[in-house]
């Protein structure tokens, strides 16, 4: 197959991509084997855990083959492509790629997973299933950041869902099974405008004479660039289809209102899934109900899925629309920050884990406003649209690492103390102080401490959002001050103070939980000392992206 | 000379470098070796300063790597510029769209002074430690943590751009808000660090914003004169006159957002609250952060950026009102409290205010020169509160309530009430405590009088509220200053006597155990004692504080001005009449405490005697305006009626649709019922089961079967499907 210049297959031939997301694949069908040949639980554990290996492995491999200053006609160059033809009758291809977006959040896949198999290392009932499902979801998320064709992108985007599903219904507390339930529906009913808008694009671009679901090329179109074999831009085929099938007649001949609309059903699938306010009660409940794993990878790696897909899909296809409603996108994403930051000072003496998914929607809320400030109008150039976009990739690595070490963290409180509630709790320090340093270092690098990963996308997101909106720029540190406080809140409840809770006294951090957190933390620590090579990662893709918001669109 | 410019990166690495060390490796495990592994280096990181400080001083620079002569520089009346630096190293930190960001290092005289200054005081303050923390169980953390915070407060005096600069600001505030909460089992050591960190933060979230509005308005927020650098004068000139927000131009915008950083860590009114609290730290720590060197890098970060504060006078006017507010309110708040180290924080937080008023009245050097000078002399005084402290807390008196309170025995300790007579018993404390009291009340030729006067003249010269504001705090501390040093010193020793404080986290039980204590004081138990690493560290402090203001005499001739020309700006007379009016100042001050407190307090339960003449006053002043109070009543409340009002949207509004949406689909789910059975088969779970173990009304919404949802899903993907499949046969 013929591929245009910004699209380029890997130079040695191998289908690295297609090797990454079926490697999870390849270790469930190894846990099947392993119970018909009857081996211990144990052994199935360390054997997973070695296998996830596998995928970081393939991961850094892929990372090696890319080059991150590649750009070629308008965008960051997609790499190590495999493209084949599928469903013909549709113009489906089985299209697979990585760029600066995606390069990023495929490691962090990669590095998460390990984690959440070791934090599932005491769960004793089901273990097969568990740990086959932590697979299967880690093979979704793979599948989800690589795949680039709408039809492979959207079944990983649903598939996902159903091992996190399972995961927490299955193995959560009490309330697991409501938490299940919203998380699911949540997310289902918020695709549904996406999907009919991708049904109306198909037939949209079918009608042009282009008919295709490559998001690349749909993105290419979006942004005005060219594409071989269709003339003109996204908004003007939308709304040429429109105005034949007579919709413009009813509802008026105004592009703008079509590319909002298409605008907003995008939006919303991925707002659900990052948490934006208002869509964001899911998230504390399925954080807090599900079993430590999933809320590692929940919160870890599946919340960027949301962010992912609105710089792959919401910021190309409709530029024009995004940059319209970016300050009602800021709006959303502020009352996030403040909402989360507020919610999680609420939980100080209530769940730990409920306080760190309010959190969670307060950090998510940035990357919103990162995502709305490079869209916005106003004279800011790429330098600041860019650090935007580069913020919130960092910014989502970051929450990635300190979430996950926190989530992992207050399980391993759990096991020792029996009590998700703060309240009740204190002094714990003095006979557990490697587990307070470590808490202590994840929690700094979730509240954005300097040295640490978080500071890095926090303060890009603020310098690239406050070039086209300081005031919700402004008005978005009183998250910074609150989240602080809370989670300061939250360490003086668990370990400072006399020893007069209940326990009096704790198991220090064993060697293996430690070693499962010092290699996050010191990534951590690495990319908040010198971000320099992942913020390089994303740069030109980001700079290419938000190219077209410097001018005035609409 | 060369050697020196080459590696000045290495003066925050050598005490990093400690702190990793003893975090890292089983030598936290030997408490001595950690203390002198970090003294030892820090003592390396001195010698590297002071090298680069005389290179710096000698008119040495690098350019490419060649040691060049730089022109000398003396200033211009008229626009505030810095002179060209000395060193310029710089790397890509990250990639910025079309543009890169670098971060480096920049040093000229002002980070060389500030270098030196940082690297003795801390290397003293280091040595004391080891004698003041050695019956410490945690003494290697104490180490690594004041090793990295000088680490921090180097790097940020060499930072070559703004983020940098704060970057190691909050690791500064980090180590701030570990060391107020050393002795965590206390719970008000606790609530301390706590209120210190998010004080601050407050501060410097302004700050950050004000970096990312310059950014934004220069791309790019690197320090330098030159074109890309944030003090490139048509740069300036640009901010000073485009309007932004609120009708305030650029640069005002900017350096008011940036003062907030300075209001929050030099603990400026109304941000101060944190400073008193944060004396729960060990006192090394309050000589080191709360006095010497944290709080000042507010006023440095202001002093750094002085020219985009120049460009627009409307920021210093705030500067100036702030800095002088704050020198007087804090000053009559010192004179009605007892604890030693909070008289002496709050005597800090009016210091600050001196040096703040200077920068806002244009006195730069001044405020510089007293930035330096202060340095010393209050680190001498908290490390000299420490000595007494130390004494104190092994007297018979004080070791009974230690029994079974010991933050009780320790702030009993505090009490000036409880002391009296040390003059004969820590005499070496007491000389050089008598030194740095007579360089902060500002008596010739002591540090203090030098650089106070410099910053009065200024005042003199361009403001005269300030200046009479000022004058008044001057008085006032050395009213203070006098009270404390006469009632800790001289008189008898009250100690057998304490008033015992009163420990509201005390555990139940114990509360009231001191108070049938103390009658039965052994008065033949005293034994009293000066550590020989302390005093070592006090004396050399001392000799700072008696012959600092030789840096920068206001003469003209060898060795005036000398802080003045390795600044680059232009230098300040002698005004004989404001000089002899600040020193009448300080003595009438002195006169004043003297005559109130020459006989006051007989016995430690005695009535201050200004409480006996102004209860009133006396009340307000010793309850700090009750600004805490206040705060807690507002910002305090407001905060958790927010974080309860955010909670119930959530639960009321929004969970409430949430839910009744789930039920309608739910319903529609009914239909499909039979699909679901005959499909998947899917046994007996019914849906009433769903609703056991709920206990709260918003959840009482339940699942049937996970295979219910499945189905959904797989009913939609089919859908799709069908759809796709009649589009395309159309």
């Amino acid at each position: 197959m013929n591929l245009p210049e910004y699209l380029i297959p890997a130079a040695d031939g191998v289908p690295w991509l297609t090797l990454l997301v079926l490697s999870p694949l390849a270790g469930i069908a190894l846990i099947g084997l392993a119970w018909l040949i009857k081996l211990d639980e144990r052994t199935i554990k360390a054997g997973v855990l070695a296998w996830t290996g596998v995928p970081l492995l393939l991961a850094g491999l892929i990372w090696a083959r890319f080059d991150p200053n590649a750009v070629a006609s308008g965008q960051g160059v997609v790499q190590l492509v495999e493209r084949v033809p599928w469903i013909q009758a549709i113009r489906v291809d089985y299209f697979l790629g990585v760029d600066g977006l995606s390069m990023p959040l495929v490691l962090l896949t990669a590095v998460m997973t390990p984690v959440a198999v070791i934090a599932s290392w005491n769960v004793s009932e089901r273990v097969r299933a568990h740990l086959a499902l932590l697979l299967l979801l880690e093979a979704a998320m793979l599948g989800y950041f690589v795949a680039l064709d709408f039809f492979f992108f959207f079944i990983f985007w649903e598939f996902s869902l159903v091992p996190a599903f399972f995961l927490i219904q299955g193995w959560g507390r009490e309330q697991r099974r409501y938490a299940a339930f919203k998380f699911f529906v949540y997310t289902m009913a918020g695709s549904l405008g996406m999907l009919l808008l991708f049904q109306v694009i198909y037939l949209a671009v079918r009608q042009a004479g282009y008919p295709t679901f490559d998001l690349i090329a749909l993105g290419r179109l979006g942004q005005g660039l060219p594409v071989a074999g269709v003339e003109g831009n996204l908004r003007d085929i939308l709304f040429a289809y429109l105005e034949q099938l007579g919709v413009t007649n009813a509802l008026g001949r105004y592009p703008l209102l079509y590319s909002s609309i298409a605008m907003w059903a995008i939006f919303i699938a991925f707002a659900i899934k990052l948490a934006v306010w208002p869509f964001h009660t899911w998230l504390p409940d399925a954080y807090a109900e599900g079993p430590t794993a999933a809320s590692i990878l929940l919160s870890a790696v599946m919340s960027k899925m949301g962010a992912y897909g609105m710089l792959r899909l919401l910021l190309p296809f409709t530029p024009d629309a995004a940059q319209y409603f970016a300050p009602a996108l800021a709006a959303l994403a502020v009352v996030g920050v403040v909402a989360g930051a507020f919610g999680a000072l609420h939980q100080v003496n209530g769940d730990i884990k409920r306080l760190i998914g309010y959190t969670s929607i307060n950090h998510m809320g940035y990357v919103m406003l990162a995502i709305a400030g490079a869209a916005a109008a106003g004279d800011a150039g790429i330098a600041a649209r860019a650090s935007a976009i580069n913020g919130a990739l960092v910014q989502m690595v970051a929450h990635g690492l300190s979430t996950g070490a926190l989530f992992y963290l207050a399980g391993a409180l759990h096991e020792r103390t029996g009590r998700w509630e703060l309240s009740g709790l204190g002094g714990l320090r003095a006979s557990a102080p490697t587990f307070a340093g470590v808490m202590g270092i994840a929690l700094f690098a979730n509240l954005g401490l300097p040295g640490l990963a978080g500071f890095v996308g926090e303060f890009f997101i603020f310098r690239g959002a406050w070039a086209t909106l300081p005031f919700f720029t402004a008005l978005a540190v009183i998250g910074l001050v609150v989240t602080a406080l809370a989670l300061l809140l939250m360490f003086q409840r668990i370990f400072l103070g006399p020893a007069t809770g209940a326990p009096r006294a704790i198991a220090d951090l064993r060697p293996q939980e430690f070693w499962t957190m010092a290699p996050i933390l010191t990534l951590s620590l690495l990319i908040g000392v010198y971000p320099a090579p992942l913020m390089a990662l994303g740069n030109a893709a980001a700079g290419q992206l938000v190219a077209i918001f410097t001018r005035v669109l609409g | 000379m060369a050697f020196f410019l080459q590696n000045a990166w290495l003066i925050p690495l050598l005490p990093l470098l400690a702190s990793a060390i003893i975090t890292l490796t089983p030598i936290r495990r030997q408490a001595m070796a950690s203390a002198w592994l970090a003294t030892g280096l820090m003592m390396a990181a001195t010698v590297l300063a002071l090298g680069l400080l005389a290179a710096v001083a000698g008119g040495w620079a690098l350019h490419d790597g060649k040691l060049v002569q730089l022109a000398a520089h003396h200033g211009e009346h008229g626009a505030f510029a810095f002179p060209e630096p000395n060193v310029v190293q710089r790397l890509a930190w990250a990639p910025t769209g079309d543009t890169v960001l670098q971060m480096g290092i920049y040093i000229d005289g002002a980070a060389a002074a500030m270098l030196a200054m940082v690297t003795i005081t801390s290397t003293c303050i280091h040595l004391f430690s080891i004698g003041y923390m050695a019956a410490h169980p945690r003494q290697s953390r104490f180490f690594s943590f004041i090793a990295l915070f000088t680490a921090a407060m180097l790097l940020m005096s060499m930072a070559d751009n703004l983020l940098l600069f704060f970057m190691a600001w909050e690791i500064m505030g980090l180590c701030s808000y570990l060391l107020i909460g050393f002795f965590y089992e206390r719970p008000s050591a606790a609530r301390a660090a706590v209120k210190a960190f998010i004080t601050t933060r407050i501060g410097d979230v302004l700050l950050l914003l004000g970096i990312v509005y310059l950014y934004a308005q220069a791309g790019g927020i690197a320090f330098g004169n030159e074109e890309g650098g944030i003090f490139h004068p048509p740069l300036l000139e640009r901010l000073a006159t485009e309007t932004g927000a609120l009708g305030l131009s650029h640069a005002a915008g900017i350096a008011l957002l940036i003062f907030g950083g300075t209001v929050g860590k030099s603990a400026q009114f109304p941000l101060h609250v944190w400073l008193p609290d944060a004396m729960e730290g060990p006192t090394p720590v309050s000589a080191l952060i709360h006095a010497a060197t944290m709080v000042a890098a507010g006023v440095f970060l202001v002093a750094r950026t002085f020219p985009i504060f120049a460009a627009d006078p409307t920021a210093l006017g705030v500067v100036a009102f702030i800095g002088a507010f704050t020198a007087l309110f804090a000053a009559t708040i010192a004179l009605a409290q007892f604890d030693i180290k909070r008289i002496l924080a709050y005597s800090t937080l009016s210091q600050l205010g001196f040096m703040v008023a200077a920068l806002g009245v244009g006195g730069w050097v001044a405020a510089m020169f007293h930035l330096i000078t202060h340095a010393f002399f209050k680190a001498l005084l908290f490390l000299g509160s420490g000595s007494i402290i130390h004494a104190m807390e092994q007297q018979p008196a004080i070791q009974r309530i230690h029994h079974h309170d010991e933050y009780a025995a320790q702030q009993t300790a505090q009490d000036i009430r409880n002391m009296g007579g040390l003059r004969t018993r820590l005499p070496w404390t007491f000389w050089t405590y008598t030194a740095g009291y007579l360089a902060l009340a500002g008596i010739v030729p002591f540090a203090g009088f030098w650089s106070k006067d410099e910053i009065l003249l200024d005042a003199f010269k361009h403001n005269f509220a300030v200046y009479l504001t000022l004058s008044a705090a001057a008085f006032l501390t050395a009213v203070y200053m006098t009270r404390q040093w006469w009632l800790v010193f001289f008189g008898e020793y009250r100690g057998e006597h304490p008033v015992v404080f009163k420990n509201p986290d005390a555990p139940a039980g114990h509360a009231e155990h001191g108070h049938d204590d103390h009658h039965h004081a052994d008065h033949h138990g005293e034994h009293w004692h000066e550590d020989p690493r302390m005093i070592a560290a006090l004396v050399v402090l001392a000799s700072f504080a008696v012959t600092a203001g030789a840096f920068n005499l206001p003469l003209d001739g060898p060795g005036g001005h000398w802080l003045a020309s390795l600044w680059g700006q232009e230098a300040a007379k002698l005004n004989p009449l404001v000089a002899g009016l600040s020193l009448l100042i300080a003595l009438a001050g002195i006169a004043l405490g003297w005559y109130g407190y020459r006989n006051a307090f007989a016995t430690a339960a005695d009535t201050d005697p200004l409480a006996a003449r102004a209860p009133g006053l006396f009340a307000v002043l010793n309850a700090k305006y009750q600004i805490d109070e206040l705060y807690a009543a507002t910002v305090g409340r407001l905060t958790a009626s927010l974080a309860t009002a955010w909670s119930l949207i959530d639960r009321a509004v929004i969970d409430r649709l949430v839910d009744g949406m789930g039920r309608f689909t739910f319903g529609l789910g009914k239909v499909n019922f039979i699909i679901d059975d005959t499909l998947l088969n899917d046994g007996p779970d019914g849906l009433a089961s769903g609703t056991q173990g709920s206990g709260r009304q918003a959840r009482r919404l339940q699942t049937g079967k996970a295979q219910d949802y499945l189905i959904y899903v797989f009913s939609g993907l089919l859908a799709l499907a069908v759809f796709w499949l009649y589009v395309i046969g159309r």
